[in-house]
């Protein structure tokens, strides 16, 4: 049952809208995106080019971005989810048939100004589809099989587009993000166990069948788990990240090397240092007070979105809400796994942080929609 | 499950009689019932909520923890230092075909310092503030008399610094030997060098891998300590690479083109002479990757053996020669030029819309390079051996050449292959290759039938693979080829170099927009040229993107006014570099002065 447009009387309206905000998320945003200008800063040597420059406009594009969504009220952006979801899957599918035509492994849509990757943009869009159909669906149905269905399909969709690409990281955020709505949403536990349970047992027999007769995965891949398992057996191969990585978290030390200081990335060890591995530089360089605050600052995003969506009276803001906040949980807690040798290497970019445009923008739009049922929660008389 | 009743009788009964409106009993009960569904509702979704909520916080703890963990940790600096006995030293050198060094190693130190040793570790960090400019001093005195055993100076020094901070004198400044990879030619042959950078990092030895070309091929080669310091033996010639650089860099510029490639091949071996690939780098120094911008126009991006690109009537020469080793056709049998010629609805056309006539020969349709010609000649062979022979050529399959760039440089093939496509393929358009393809395939028509794989390294007999079309076949094809450079109706006159017989194709090709279509005004111009025609030794193709140049009244950028001159260029100053001696034809001569006498 949907309880929106509900005391619309006492939702503020026009420009008054902006005192409305959720402040405290914005200036924790802009912390967030502090440091990240900082570390590419760094890492290019002392220099805004190349990437601190793009980075900031790109930030402060996404600041306008979010605050025109904020505007906007959250039921229009409820009544819009299908035709985003679709939309993007559109897109999904466009890349697909066009990036065989180009030449190589193409993600991305040029849109001129900046190069879109569709499967940020599902992150988002899947998420507010899921909240748009437990907004819509009676409250008793929600466990009926038919209708646990129906989400599953939504969300098995876009991971399968995204796994051709193929960006394994992207699908597992994906399924791990839709899983979390329906969680919240209130679908039985029996689901999520029988889930659980069939992926542990998947595992178990994966490992179990290595080197018997009916073994299920190819030796390369196992030889990749091996790696990720114990990095020190493949230092120059697979194992070259984590090593470097871990070597820079531990020359950082308490405190870190000082700005600009670090010559684990200075020396340039590590490849993609400006995005999925930028955390280590920032740990190299100010070290674990330096990452600690950054996680302040994240987990600080995260209770602001939590927030928000107790503030909120209808299913659509609240399972939004929760459902951006899971995706950025899983953003950064997969990121910083991956870096620290927690979760083996899938490209995830730390939000906010990494260098490039799409992840930032996608993230804004997103944290938008999350100001945008803040303004227009339902107030007390 | 059992309900309240919404309009539980006795009261309605009761609020009747007392002539109230048994509605507001209906409706306040309804809001009750909704009140307790959404309490119930609410308290299923705080439940789930704290379940979200520990999972977030389990999430944070590990990751922090993690991170304390790791923070915590001894830097892992003396770790690395006890395994550098394990790093292998002296990377092999590199060198030429006539033994000239290519790449080689050059001993240089990394400076450390082990703070416990130190006897006065102020005085230390002024001098080195002396000797190292860069250095702040406050830093270095902190880290010297701070907890640490371990510190890092700099990575690379020179002997003149090492022999400074010697003089110093502290027990506590210490050196490990650094081998740095050296490219005494600089920007010589780049792209098939690559580049080296430093692997594992110990005390006492650094180790030197291979990023890019023969460096990454080559790696585990170049670092095996079994070969005794034997070096890798290239098939480049290092004089042959440095004047086809000179030249096509100069040919570029003329021809404001944005890159330009050249591969000069022994046909017999398939040893590449030189490979050139403009814009380049310099190894010593090698750029980082571009973060933005479309990664072929990146110096790092080697068009020879990476860019794939459509090749335009250089292909022609395929389709005239399978026609002829399957005795459709012979050079003089007439064929129909007629337009329009219309495929599928798409009508083949004419370079800039020419009319060839009724019918040419097929020796004049290669010279004066017909598209409908090529394409009624296609039509006799069909799609199957088409698309059969074009794969014996190698067309089909990246060319395995021994540069780690070269796997990704896979042709592209259309979807379907029907009429349509056979026909567009027949001159060149529709299926990409990269230019080391097309060198591989001339030299084929080159060596007299062999196929032949293009190899970096240097081979000491001939390598001919499997024949693909007969002698009489490839000397027939030869010929057309020779027609169109010294023809009075060929499309490469300016390719001519006297002396040296050279037999080629142009080629000259639209650029596909990424957006979709093909660009009006940008070409991909090629030649592909053989010499001497009479007995081929070597293959030369010559690739520029997007030339253009002011002549004889208009912008050209066919590939005869703009790659042909540029090929006869090279050829003119790489030949007697390659022991060739320059001949007159045979019979022209003797003609002319008969008749002059």
């Amino acid at each position: 049952m949907s309880y929106l447009e509900y005391r619309v009387q006492s939702v503020p309206t026009g420009w008054r809208k902006i005192l409305h905000l959720n402040w405290p998320l914005v200036v924790l945003l802009m912390g967030v995106a502090a440091f990240g200008f900082l570390m590419l800063y760094s890492v290019a040597g002392g220099s805004f080019r190349p990437w601190a420059e793009p980075q900031i406009k790109r930030f402060v594009l996404g600041l306008f971005v979010m605050f025109s969504i904020a505007m906007v009220p959250i039921w229009f952006w409820r009544n819009v989810s299908a035709v985003a979801y679709l939309g993007s899957l559109a897109l999904l599918v466009a890349v697909e048939l066009f990036g065989s035509v180009g030449m190589g492994a193409q993600r991305w849509i040029d849109l001129g100004f900046l190069r879109l990757q569709p499967s940020e943009l599902t992150k988002i869009t899947m998420v507010m589809m899921l909240a748009a159909y437990y907004d819509w669906l009676p409250a008793e149905r929600i466990s009926r099989p038919l209708w646990v269905l129906v989400p599953l399909v939504i969300i098995l969709l876009p991971t399968y587009l995204v796994l051709r690409q193929p960006d394994l990281g992207t699908a597992i955020l994906l399924m791990t993000a839709g899983g979390g709505v329906m969680f919240l949403a209130g679908v039985h536990w029996g689901y999520f166990a029988a889930v659980i349970a069939a992926v542990v047992g998947l595992v178990a027999a994966v490992f179990e069948s290595r080197g018997t007769s009916w073994q299920l995965l190819k030796d390369y891949q196992y030889r990749r788990i091996d790696t990720f398992l114990d990095p020190s057996s493949d230092p120059l191969g697979a194992g070259y990240h984590i090593t470097q990585s871990k070597i820079a978290l531990g020359s950082g030390g308490w405190a870190g090397r000082g700005f600009m200081q670090g010559t684990q990335t200075r020396l340039n060890f590590l490849p993609e240092k400006h995005t999925d591995f930028i955390f280590t530089t920032l740990a190299e360089e100010f070290g674990f007070v330096g990452g600690a605050s950054l996680l302040a600052l994240y987990t600080l995003i995260i209770i602001a979105c939590i927030v928000t969506a107790l503030g909120t009276r209808d299913r659509f803001s609240s399972l939004n809400t929760l459902g951006i906040a899971i995706t950025f949980f899983l953003f950064f807690g997969v990121n910083m796994s991956m870096v620290m040798g927690l979760a083996p290497v899938v490209g995830v970019p730390l939000p906010l942080v990494s260098y490039g445009g799409s992840a930032m923008l996608v993230l804004m739009a997103a944290f938008g929609l999350v100001q945008s049922a803040h303004v227009h929660r339902p107030r007390q008389k | 499950m059992i309900r309240t009743p919404l309009r539980p009788l006795a009261r309605i009964l009761t609020a009747r009689a007392r002539g109230e409106n048994p509605d507001a009993i209906e409706r306040e009960n309804i809001r009750r019932r909704h009140e307790e569904m959404q309490a119930r509702d609410r308290a299923r979704a705080e439940g789930r909520l704290v379940v979200l909520g520990l999972f977030f916080l389990a999430g944070f703890v590990t990751i922090g923890l993690r991170m304390a963990h790791l923070s915590m940790s001894e830097p892992e600096e003396p770790v690395a230092a006890n395994r550098s006995h394990g790093i292998t030293m002296q990377r092999a050198d590199i060198v030429d075909r006539n033994g000239h060094v290519l790449a080689t190693n050059l001993e240089t130190f990394a400076l450390y310092a082990q703070p416990p040793q130190m006897v006065d570790p102020i005085a230390a960090a002024k001098q080195l503030k002396n000797i190292f400019p860069d250095l702040e001093e406050e830093r270095l005195i902190r880290d010297f008399t701070g907890k640490r055993k371990f510190v890092w100076i700099k990575k690379r020094i020179s002997p003149e610094q090492k022999q400074a901070v010697h003089d110093i004198g502290d027990p506590g400044l210490l050196f490990g030997p650094r081998e740095m990879r050296l490219y005494p030619n600089g920007r010589l042959a780049a792209h098939v060098l690559g580049g080296a950078t430093f692997g594992k990092e110990g005390v006492n030895a650094a180790e030197v891998i291979g990023v890019a070309g023969v460096e990454k091929t080559f790696d585990g080669f170049l670092r095996d300590p079994a070969n005794e310091g034997r070096p890798l033996q290239l098939s480049i010639d290092l004089s042959v690479q440095d004047a086809a650089e000179r030249v096509l860099e100069g040919g570029m510029r003329i021809m404001n083109a944005r890159g330009a490639t050249a591969i000069l091949m022994d046909v017999r071996t398939g040893e590449v002479l030189s490979l050139v690939s403009l814009p380049d780098f310099d190894p010593n120094d090698r750029p980082r990757p571009a973060v933005s911008g479309d990664p072929s126009d990146s110096p790092l991006f080697n068009r020879a053996v990476q860019g794939v690109y459509e090749l335009g009537s250089t292909f022609k020469i395929f389709t005239a020669a399978q026609a002829v080793d399957l005795g459709l056709v012979n050079p003089d049998t007439p064929i129909d030029t007629r337009r329009p010629l219309i495929q599928s609805g798409h009508e083949i056309g004419e370079f800039r819309n020419k009319n060839y006539g009724p019918t040419l020969t097929l020796a004049k349709v290669i010279e004066k390079s017909s598209n409908v010609g090529t394409a009624r000649v296609a039509q006799m062979i069909g799609v199957e051996r088409q698309k059969q022979f074009l794969r014996d050529l190698g067309l089909f399959d990246p060319t395995g050449i021994e540069l780690v760039e070269a796997r990704s440089g896979r042709p592209l093939l259309p979807r379907q292959w029907h009429e349509l496509e056979m026909m567009t393929i027949s001159y060149g358009h529709g299926m990409s290759t990269t230019p080391m393809n097309l060198a591989a395939a001339y030299a084929t028509i080159a060596n007299g039938g062999h196929v032949v794989s293009p190899t970096i390294l240097k081979q000491t007999e001939p390598q001919l693979g499997p024949r693909v079309m007969s002698e009489r076949t490839a000397a027939a094809a030869r010929a057309m080829l020779r027609q169109v450079v010294a023809g009075e109706d060929g499309t490469a006159s300016f390719a001519e170099v006297p002396g040296y017989e050279v037999a080629g194709k142009t080629g000259t090709a639209d650029k596909p927009n990424p957006k979709g279509g093909y660009y009006k005004d940008k070409v991909i111009a090629t030649f592909a040229s053989m010499f001497p025609a009479s007995d081929p030794k070597y293959v030369l193709v010559v690739t520029l993107d997007e030339p253009s140049i002011h002549a004889a009244g208009r912008v050209r950028r066919s590939a005869g006014w703009t790659a042909a001159p540029v090929a006869a260029e090279l050829i003119a100053r790489v030949a007697p570099l390659l022991g060739l001696r320059p001949r007159v034809e045979p019979g022209q001569r003797a003609g002319i002065t008969l008749t002059s006498n």
